[in-house]
């Protein structure tokens, strides 16, 4: 009987002497509850939406000391923040450039034409 | 992670008993190396759950090795007399075998009891393996690990893998065919 050949009739027989009723069911009981123990702390699988992060950060090993997990969230905020910042301001100027030009182009209401201080400054635009 | 520790508690248990020869120690030991893959590499695949977990075991395998030689130095300084370790205790086979209803097998006690004796030698020879030639046996035989993953496992080379092994096989031979044993 050859190497091979000798391990596998032990393993037919170690698997024999592992069967439960062999090990008992006090052993069976601790087991299990061992088991049950293990799996309720489950280190629990990375998020499918990051895990191309993990292998970025893997390649690259992060920077500063400092993951891709932990920078690439950073990032994302604060290009978030500056485009919310930029879009804000457009509007603002865009709200602005709106009454200016409705100011420019929209008729004088006929009040203006009565105020003093507007003819007086007429007067001294035509006079230049 | 559910399907492979169900699979492979009760080997590990045994496994636990031949190393440290006490029922205790081998359910703690099996407990923390469950605990300890779950927490640490529940996340990983499948595939490399069987040599994890393996090398946890034998890392706290040896931990209890270390924790007894530092407690047997201590016991050999304050006592002059050392408990003995009780592992030539003898105990009715038949108080601990299955019954034929059990077993399912239809034989006759007297086949039962023979079949409980010989698989009762075959695992005190394998407790009384060097533990390397037990560690290298069990791994590539029992939980069937290729070459590799038993060095990964030892911390050894593939060489020296197959040097255990080798003389584990030879005195297992040896000391079955010496009791009588015919595989």
């Amino acid at each position: 009987m050859n190497e091979q050949q000798l391990g596998n009739k032990i393993r037919q027989a170690l698997s024999e002497g592992a069967r439960g009723e062999r090990v008992g069911a006090q052993v069976l009981a601790r087991l299990r509850a061992a088991r049950e123990q293990a799996l309720a702390h489950k280190k629990s699988e990375r998020v499918p939406a990051m895990a191309w992060a993990g292998d970025i950060a893997g390649r690259f090993g992060g920077l500063g000391g400092l993951s891709f997990r932990v920078l690439l969230p950073i990032v994302v905020l604060i290009i978030g923040l500056a485009a919310i910042y930029a879009w804000e301001r457009n509007q603002r100027v865009a709200e602005v450039e709106e009454i200016d030009a409705q100011l420019l182009t929209d008729d004088l209401p006929i009040d203006a034409y009565l105020d003093k201080g507007f003819e007086a400054w007429l007067k001294k635009r035509g006079s230049r | 992670m559910s399907a492979f520790l169900e699979g492979v508690e009760r080997r590990a248990y045994k496994q636990a008993v031949f190393a440290v020869r006490d029922g205790e120690t081998a359910l703690d030991i099996v407990q923390d190396a469950m605990l300890r893959l779950a927490e640490r590499y529940g996340d990983r695949p499948i595939a490399e759950l069987p040599m994890l977990f393996h090398r946890i075991m034998q890392n706290a395998i040896r931990d209890y090795y270390r924790r007894q030689r530092v407690r047997s130095l201590w016991t050999t300084l304050l006592s002059s007399l050392s408990p003995g370790r009780g592992d030539g205790e003898e105990h009715d086979p038949l108080e601990t075998m299955a019954s034929a209803e059990d077993s399912g097998l239809g034989e006759s006690p007297a086949t039962q009891l023979e079949r409980h004796q010989v698989l009762e030698i075959i695992e005190q020879e394998i407790t009384r393996l060097p533990a390397r030639q037990r560690e290298a046996f069990v791994l590539r035989y029992w939980e069937e690990l290729d070459v590799t993953e038993t060095a990964r496992v030892m911390g050894c080379s593939e060489g020296s893998v197959k040097t255990h092994c080798s003389r584990a096989t030879h005195a297992l031979a040896a000391t079955l065919k010496a009791r009588g044993i015919t595989l």
